[in-house]
C-alpha cells in the first residue's frame, strides 16, 4: 500500500438552507495513495461532489464540514486559516471540473488560465508561467499549444477545453488531483482520449486521484478500489474487481444490473430500482437505501446499518447480496416498491414481444422511407450584404427506411447530424434536397390541414425534460394540447385519454394539476413520454431519450419506452450518443458519421461484425463496467477530433481519423455495399467480406428484407 | 467590423429621416407656421400671408418637409426666431456645456456603480446590501428635479455648502469646468439618478457570475476573494452595464433638461425648454434629432465597446 497522499476520516458535511438543512455527505471514510486512483461512484445528489468540494474547502453558500477530518499528509484541512488553505489549492490539491465551458473564464485567453497558478503559487513572472503553460498544454496533448495559447475558450471544442482544464489542474505539479466527472461532457472517442491522458499523468507524476463520476464504466479500468456513494453515505467500498464481480450491497448491484450493455440481450428488460432517492434535508431514519431496496426488512427501515466488512471490502447492509443479479422475469419481492408516484413494474417487465412482425412482405412500402436527403445550413458573411458563403454539411445524402413495428436506432457522436435527421423525420424541417417519405407520401407535399393531420403519424420525444415542457401549463393541459391542435374529440374524450396515458406511463392521477417543476426528471420524461404517444402515432422519434437522467432512472424510462413501443405496435426512432441504450432499444441501427450514414444493420451485426472503422473504434471506446474489459483495452480508439462539417473532408468523410485511410478513401466516396441480408456499411476497407455485387443496389432501401435476427 | 459600422450608421440615417418626419408632421399639425412667434399675435392677416410667404410656410408640407430635409444635409438646422440665431450656432454654444454636465455624471456614477454593485452581490442579503438596495430604489423612483430640490434644500440653503444655482458667470465651457463649486450639485443630482440604475444592475449582473463555475474554478486555483473578484468577475459582470450606459445616453440628455432648468445652467435643455415655451420650430425639431442620434449612437457605441471587451462576440 503506498503512502497515503489524502486522508478523509468520518467527514460529515452539512448545507444550511434559509428553511432546512441537507445532509449532504455524512462519516465518509476514504484514503488515497501516491500514484494511486480512487474511483467514487455515485448518482446526482450522492454528495459525490460536495465530498470534493469539502476537501478543497470550496463549499456552497451555507456549507460547512461539521465533523471529522480532512488530512494531506500529515497536515489537517478542517478548520485551517483561509490563507493557508488558499496555499495549498491549485498547488497541492487540484481539481478538474465537469463544465469546460462554464469553467473557464470566457474573456480570458487559454494561455493566461493556465499561467495564473503558476504566478500565484510559484510567484513565476508573466513570461515564466506563460512557458510553463506551454509545457503543459503540451503535456497534456493540445495539439499545437504554442498558437493557442492566446485563444478564447470558445475558441476550442470540448475535448480540447477538458485538455486545457487538465492543464490548470496540473500547472503546479499537485499531490493530489480531485477529478469531478471529468469527462461526463464529452463524446465517448473523445472521452477515452482524456481519460487515457489522466491515466498516463497520474503514472508520470505520482499523483493521488480521486475519480468521482456516475458511470461505472469510466471507473472500471482506472482505480484500483472503488467507492459507491448513495444519499450522504459510502455503502460499499472495494477493490474494483471484487465490487464488479462480488458486490455485497443491493444498490451497487442493481446500479451495475441497471446499466444497458452492448454484450447483453436486449429482450431482457433491464433491472431498475424503483422510486427516486431520498430527500436529503430529512433523510429517512435506517438505511438510507431502504425505500428503493428490494431485500429491505423492518430492521433495515429502523436501523443505520453500520460500515463492515473484512479485509478491503466493506459494506453497509443488514441484508448483503452475493455478487451480480441474476435477472429473472419474477414478481418483485412483495411490498419492496414503495408508494412513491413512480410506476413500481421492476424486474417483473414482460419480455417486449420481438418487434410485431415488420410488414415483411414483398412489396409493401416501408412505414418511413428517406431517400438520399440531405440539410445544409446556410453560413453568411460580407459587409454590407450578407450572403452565403458556406454551409453546414449537417446531414449529407443520407437513405434509410423503417418498418411498421421497427425499432430504428441512430448512433453518432455530437455534431453528426444525427439531430438534424431527426427533426427532418419529423417535420420540423425540410430537407434541402432528398424525400422524406411517411407511408409513401412527402409530407411537405402537403398544405394546410392535410398537413396538420398528416403530423399525427411522428410524433417526437425530446431530450431535455426540463426545457421541452412547458414550466406554466399543467400536465393535463400538456397531454391535451396536441388533441386540441388536431381538433380529436370532446373535451371529455380528451381527458379520458390523458387519464390513461398517465396510467401506462406510471403517473399517478393526481399529476393532471401539476406542474412539470414538481416532477423529477425521470418523471419529466415520462411527461414527455406520454405527450408523444397521446396521437397514437405510427413512429415515435426519441432524440436522447434519457441522457438527461441518472442510471438508476434511467432503466425506468428504457423499460417503460420498449414496452409501449411493442404494445401499441409503433415503429420507433431512437437517437442517441449512446450505443448501449441504442442497442437494446433497437432492432436495426444506423450509425452517423459528420452528416453521413456510414452503417446500418442490426445490433448484433454493428456489435459483433461491424464492417466500418468507425463503427469498431466507436464500440471499442465505450467504457464497459467490466475492469477486466477495460484494463485489456490498449489504444484510445479514435484519435483527433470532428472535423469540421463546413468543410468536411473529400470522398471518405472519416478518412482522416481512420487507421486503414489510404489514396482512394480522399479521392472517392464509397459507396453503400452489403454484408448480410440487413447489414450495409460504406468504406473501401471494410472488415468484413462484402456479399458480392448483385443488381446495383440503391443506398440503403431497396430491400425490404425483415430485420430481425 | 468596419462593414457593420457603415451598415448600421446607414441604419441610423434612416432612423434619423424616420424621426425628422413625425416630430415635423405633429408641429405642423399644432402649428402649420411659426408666424405668430414672429409677427405677435396681434400681426394682420396680410402680414402673416407675406411673412408666410417669403419663409416659405405657404408650400404643401411636403415640400416644405423635403427642403427642410435638405437643409439638414447641408447642417443647417434652420432658424430660432425667438434666440434670433441660427440653431446649428446656438447648438454649438450650448452642447459643450451639456456634454460636460453629462460626460461627468456618467463616469462619476460608474465609478460609484460598479465597485457598489460588486460588493453589494459578494455580500448579498446583508444588512449593508439591504440599507443600498433601499436607498436606490429611493433614488430610482424619486423625479429628477425632486432629488434636486432636496439636495438645494439640504447642501446650498441649510448648509450653505454649495450655491443653489450655476450663477451667470457661467458662460463658457471652459468657465463651466473651472467652477466645479458651481456645478457640483447639478453633477451629482445626474450622478446619483444613474448610480440607482447602474448599481441594481450591476448588482444582479455580478450575482449571476458568481454562480458560474468559472469562478469556482478560480477559487480552486488558490487566488483570494479580492483576486477572484478583480481578475475574473470586474470584467464579465460589466458586460451587461455596457449595454445599459449606451442606452442610457440619450436619458442623460433628457436627464439634464430638468436638471439644467432646476439649477439654470445654460445647456441644450434649457435652450428646448426656452424654444419650448416659445414655440420656436427649429430648435424643438433639432432637439428631438439630437435625441434620436445619440440613440442610435449610444447603441452602436454600447455594441462596439462590447465587441472589444468580449472575445466571444463578433460584429457582423
Amino acid at each position: 500500500m503506498p503512502t497515503p497522499a489524502l486522508k478523509v476520516h468520518d467527514l460529515t458535511t452539512e448545507i444550511q438552507l434559509s428553511r432546512a438543512t441537507v445532509h449532504a455527505v455524512g462519516n465518509v471514510d476514504l484514503e488515497i495513495g501516491e500514484g494511486e486512483t480512487l474511483g467514487l461512484v455515485g448518482e446526482s445528489g450522492s454528495g459525490k461532489s460536495i465530498l470534493g468540494l469539502s476537501i478543497l474547502g470550496l463549499l456552497p453558500g451555507g456549507g460547512h464540514v461539521t465533523g471529522g477530518s480532512i488530512k494531506l499528509y500529515d497536515r489537517e484541512l478542517v478548520g485551517m486559516k483561509p490563507r493557508e488553505l488558499r496555499e495549498i489549492r491549485g498547488n497541492e490539491i487540484a481539481m478538474i471540473f465537469q463544465d469546460s465551458l462554464s469553467s473557464l473564464n470566457p474573456t480570458k485567453s487559454i494561455g493566461e488560465q493556465v499561467a495564473e497558478p503558476v504566478r500565484l503559487h510559484r510567484g513565476a513572472s508573466r513570461k515564466e508561467a506563460l512557458d510553463r503553460a506551454l509545457e503543459v498544454l503540451e503535456l497534456v496533448g493540445l495539439p499545437r499549444p504554442r498558437e493557442r495559447l492566446s485563444d478564447y475558450p470558445h475558441q476550442l471544442s470540448g475535448g480540447l477545453r477538458q485538455r486545457v482544464m487538465i492543464a490548470i489542474a496540473l500547472a503546479c505539479e499537485p499531490k493530489v488531483l480531485l477529478a469531478d466527472e471529468p469527462t461526463t461532457a464529452l463524446d465517448v472517442t473523445i472521452q477515452a482520449q482524456i481519460l487515457k491522458v489522466l491515466d498516463d499523468l497520474e503514472q508520470r507524476l505520482g499523483m493521488a486521484t480521486l475519480l468521482v463520476t456516475h458511470d461505472m464504466g469510466v471507473v472500471a479500468g482506472r482505480s484500483r478500489r472503488i467507492n459507491v456513494m448513495y444519499a450522504g453515505r459510502i455503502v460499499e467500498t472495494a477493490p474494483s474487481e471484487e465490487l464488479f464481480t462480488a458486490m455485497r450491497h443491493p444498490y451497487t448491484q442493481s446500479l451495475l444490473g441497471s446499466i444497458p450493455r452492448l454484450e447483453s440481450d436486449a429482450s431482457k428488460p433491464l433491472l431498475s430500482i424503483p422510486g427516486l432517492p431520498p430527500d436529503l434535508t430529512n433523510p429517512p431514519a435506517g438505511c438510507r437505501f431502504a425505500a428503493r431496496c428490494r431485500f429491505a426488512t423492518d430492521q433495515c427501515r429502523a436501523q443505520e446499518p453500520p460500515l463492515t466488512g473484512s479485509g478491503e471490502h466493506f459494506f453497509a447492509c443488514w441484508n448483503p447480496v452475493d455478487g451480480p443479479a441474476v435477472i429473472t422475469v419474477s414478481k418483485p419481492a412483495a411490498g419492496a416498491a414503495p408508494a412513491a408516484a413512480v410506476a413500481a413494474s421492476v424486474i417483473s417487465e414482460p419480455a417486449p414481444a420481438p418487434a410485431a412482425a415488420p410488414a415483411a412482405t414483398n412489396g409493401s412500402a416501408p412505414l418511413l422511407e428517406l431517400v438520399n436527403v440531405v440539410r445544409e445550413y446556410p453560413v453568411t458573411a460580407g459587409a454590407l450584404l450578407k450572403r452565403k458563403v458556406n454551409s453546414v454539411k449537417a446531414v449529407s445524402n443520407v437513405s434509410l427506411y423503417v418498418n411498421p413495428g421497427e425499432s430504428f436506432g441512430l448512433v453518432g457522436e455530437s455534431g453528426c447530424g444525427k439531430t438534424s435527421l431527426g427533426k427532418l423525420i419529423v417535420g420540423i424541417e425540410k430537407p434541402d434536397a432528398g424525400q422524406v417519405k411517411v407511408r409513401g407520401e412527402e409530407l411537405f407535399k402537403k398544405r394546410g390541414g392535410e398537413l396538420r393531420t398528416a403530423r399525427r403519424v411522428v410524433q417526437m420525444m425530446f431530450q431535455d425534460p426540463y426545457g421541452s415542457l412547458d414550466p406554466r401549463m399543467r400536465v393535463r393541459s400538456i397531454l391535451r394540447e396536441p388533441m386540441q391542435v388536431q381538433g380529436i374529440g370532446s373535451a371529455k374524450e380528451q381527458d379520458q385519454r390523458v387519464r390513461e396515458l398517465l396510467g401506462e406511463v406510471g403517473l399517478p392521477v393526481n399529476a393532471l394539476e401539476r406542474y412539470p417543476h414538481e416532477f423529477s426528471g425521470g418523471q419529466r420524461q415520462r411527461i414527455a413520454l406520454a405527450r408523444a404517444l397521446v396521437l397514437e402515432p405510427k413512429i415515435m422519434v426519441a432524440d436522447e431519450p434519457v441522457s438527461a437522467l441518472d442510471v438508476s432512472i434511467r432503466s425506468q424510462v428504457l423499460n417503460l419506452m420498449k414496452r409501449l413501443q411493442s404494445e401499441h405496435g409503433m415503429a420507433s426512432i431512437v437517437i442517441s450518443h449512446d450505443l448501449a441504450v441504442v442497442k437494446y432499444l433497437s432492432d436495426r441501427i444506423g450509425v452517423m458519421y459528420l452528416g453521413r450514414l456510414v452503417e446500418l444493420g442490426t445490433g448484433d451485426d454493428i456489435y459483433r461484425r461491424a464492417a466500418h472503422p468507425y463503427t469498431e473504434a466507436l464500440i471499442k471506446t465505450i467504457p464497459v463496467p467490466d475492469p477486466a474489459v477495460e484494463k485489456a483495452k490498449a489504444d484510445v480508439g479514435i484519435r483527433g477530433e470532428l472535423p469540421s462539417p463546413i468543410d468536411p473532408p473529400s470522398g471518405c468523410r472519416f478518412r482522416t481519423r481512420c487507421p486503414l485511410a489510404q489514396e482512394i478513401c480522399s479521392q472517392q466516396e464509397p459507396p453503400m455495399r452489403r454484408f448480410g441480408p440487413s447489414h450495409q456499411a460504406a468504406c473501401h476497407f471494410p472488415l468484413q467480406t462484402p456479399e458480392p455485387e448483385t443488381a446495383a443496389t440503391n443506398g440503403a432501401g431497396a430491400s425490404a428484407a425483415p430485420s430481425l435476427s | 467590423m468596419i462593414g457593420y459600422i457603415i451598415r448600421r450608421l446607414l441604419t441610423a440615417v434612416i432612423v434619423v429621416i424616420g424621426v425628422a418626419a413625425i416630430t415635423f408632421a405633429m408641429l405642423h399639425y399644432v402649428a402649420p407656421s411659426p408666424v405668430y412667434i414672429v409677427l405677435g399675435t396681434k400681426a394682420t392677416h396680410r402680414a402673416i400671408e407675406v411673412w408666410n410667404r417669403q419663409h416659405g410656410y405657404d408650400r404643401p408640407e411636403i415640400i416644405q418637409f423635403l427642403s427642410y430635409l435638405n437643409n439638414l444635409i447641408h447642417l443647417n438646422f434652420g432658424y430660432a426666431y425667438k434666440f434670433s440665431q441660427p440653431v446649428s450656432a446656438l447648438f454649438r454654444e450650448n452642447a459643450g456645456r451639456s456634454a460636460y454636465l453629462s460626460g461627468t455624471a456618467l463616469v462619476l456614477s460608474l465609478i460609484i456603480a460598479l465597485p457598489l454593485g460588486i460588493v453589494q452581490a459578494v455580500k448579498r442579503n446583508s444588512p449593508g446590501d439591504y440599507a443600498a438596495t433601499a436607498v436606490n430604489f429611493t433614488l430610482y423612483s424619486m423625479p429628477s428635479f425632486f432629488l434636486g430640490l432636496i439636495l438645494i434644500q439640504l447642501l446650498a440653503l441649510d448648509l450653505g455648502w454649495f450655491p443653489p444655482g450655476v450663477s451667470d458667470t457661467v458662460t463658457s465651457t471652459l468657465s463651466a469646468i473651472t467652477h466645479p463649486r458651481q456645478l457640483f450639485l447639478p453633477i451629482i443630482t445626474l450622478a446619483l439618478l444613474n448610480v440607482a440604475a447602474f448599481s441594481r444592475y450591476m448588482r444582479s449582473a455580478a450575482l449571476d457570475e458568481l454562480a458560474q463555475d468559472y469562478i469556482r474554478l478560480a477559487r480552486a486555483k488558490g487566488l483570494s476573494e479580492r483576486g477572484v473578484l478583480m481578475r475574473h468577475l470586474l470584467r464579465n459582470a460589466s458586460l451587461s452595464t455596457i449595454t445599459l450606459v449606451g442606452l442610457s445616453v440619450p436619458s442623460l440628455l433628457a436627464g439634464n433638461l430638468l436638471i439644467e432648468i432646476l439649477f439654470n445652467y445654460p445647456g441644450l435643455g434649457l435652450l428646448f425648454y426656452n424654444g419650448l415655451t416659445n414655440l420656436d420650430y427649429n430648435v424643438m425639431i433639432a432637439y428631438t434629432l439630437l435625441g434620436a442620434i445619440l440613440t442610435v449612437l449610444g447603441n452602436l457605441l454600447a455594441d462596439i465597446t462590447i465587441a472589444a471587451a468580449d472575445p466571444r462576440v463578433r460584429l457582423g
